[in-house]
C-alpha cells in the first residue's frame, strides 16, 4: 500500500478518527470552533474521500488486469499473448503501441469528455450480467467498433497516411462508414473462443 | 441544554456512523482492484457518505429554524 493509495488511506483514517471524535462527544459543537470542525470533519472531508476514491476507482477501472478479473473476459485478456503479428489486439499489446496495464481502455473507451463515465455506467451492466445474469456467449460491443478509437493514434500518421488502400479508404474511415477491422481489412482481432488452441508469446519479464 | 440541541447531537451522531461506515466501505474496496470493489465504492460507500452529509446539513438546517411557540 503506497503512493496515492497510502496518502488516499491516511486520509480516511483521519477522517475517521475526527468524525469518531464527534460521534463521542457531540457537545463539542457547542462553541464556534468546534463548529468549524465539524463541518470539516462530517462534511469537507468525507466529501474529498468520495472525490478521491472515485478519481483511484475510475483510474483503476482503466487497468487491463481490471477488465479481464472478470471470467466472461479472461479469453480476451489471454488474446493479448497470442504469438501471431495478425491479431490486432495482440500486436498492439506486445510491442507497447497501447500502455499494456492500460490496453482495453486505450482501444475500448470513448474519449470524449462524458466518455469514461458514460463507459462505467455501461460497464455497470457487465457487472450485472457477470455476477447476477448470465453472460451472452459471444460478447460484441454496442454500436460496433468505432474507428475513432483507431484514428485517435494513427490517424495523421505518417505511415498511415502513406498506405495506398487508406489513402483510397479515408473518407469512409473517418466517417467510420466502413469499420478498421471490417473483413479483409485488419480483421483477425480477439477470436477469444479459438485462443485456447493458439500458440502464446511469452514475455521475457 | 436545549431540546434542540439533543436532536442536533442525535443527528451529529448519525450523520458520524453513517460517514464512518461509508469511509470503512472505501477502504475495503482500495484493497483489491476489482469491478466488484467499484460496485461496492459507488453503490455502498458513496450511498454511506453521501448520506451522512445529509444528514449533517439537515441538522445544520434544523438547528437555525427556530421552534414553533405553541398560541392559545
Amino acid at each position: 500500500m503506497s503512493g496515492p493509495i497510502g496518502i488516499l488511506i491516511a486520509l480516511i483514517v483521519m477522517t475517521i478518527v475526527l468524525v469518531a471524535v464527534f460521534l463521542v462527544r457531540p457537545s463539542i459543537t457547542a462553541g464556534t470552533a468546534g463548529k468549524m470542525l465539524a463541518f470539516i470533519a462530517l462534511c469537507a472531508l468525507p466529501a474529498l474521500c468520495i472525490g478521491a476514491g472515485m478519481f483511484t476507482h475510475m483510474q483503476r477501472s482503466e487497468q487491463t488486469k481490471f477488465c479481464i478479473s472478470c471470467h466472461a473476459m479472461e479469453n480476451y485478456g489471454k488474446s493479448l499473448y497470442v504469438d501471431d503479428p495478425k491479431y490486432l489486439p495482440a500486436q498492439h499489446f506486445q510491442n507497447h503501441r497501447v500502455p499494456p496495464d492500460m490496453a482495453c481502455y486505450a482501444c475500448h473507451a470513448d474519449y470524449t469528455i462524458y466518455g469514461p463515465l458514460k463507459d462505467k455506467l455501461a460497464g455497470v451492466t457487465r457487472i450485472y450480467m457477470q455476477y447476477i445474469s448470465k453472460p451472452p456467449a459471444h460478447i460484441t460491443i454496442p454500436g460496433g467498433f468505432n474507428n475513432h478509437q483507431c484514428l485517435r493514434c494513427h490517424g495523421g500518421a505518417r505511415d498511415f497516411e502513406a498506405n495506398p488502400v487508406h489513402q483510397a479508404l479515408m473518407d469512409t474511415l473517418i466517417s467510420n462508414q466502413m469499420s478498421c477491422i471490417s473483413s479483409g481489412c485488419h480483421d483477425t482481432v480477439h477470436n477469444a473462443s479459438e485462443v485456447s488452441t493458439l500458440k502464446m508469446w511469452r514475455p521475457v519479464q | 441544554m436545549k431540546l434542540s440541541e439533543i436532536g442536533m447531537h442525535r443527528f451529529l451522531r448519525i450523520a458520524g456512523v453513517l460517514i464512518i461506515l461509508g469511509l470503512l466501505v472505501e477502504i475495503v474496496s482500495l484493497l483489491r482492484v476489482h469491478p466488484l470493489m467499484f460496485v461496492l465504492f459507488t453503490l455502498v460507500g458513496v450511498s454511506l457518505i453521501g448520506s451522512g452529509i445529509l444528514v449533517y446539513l439537515v441538522s445544520l438546517v434544523l438547528a437555525v429554524i427556530p421552534p414553533v411557540e405553541k398560541k392559545g
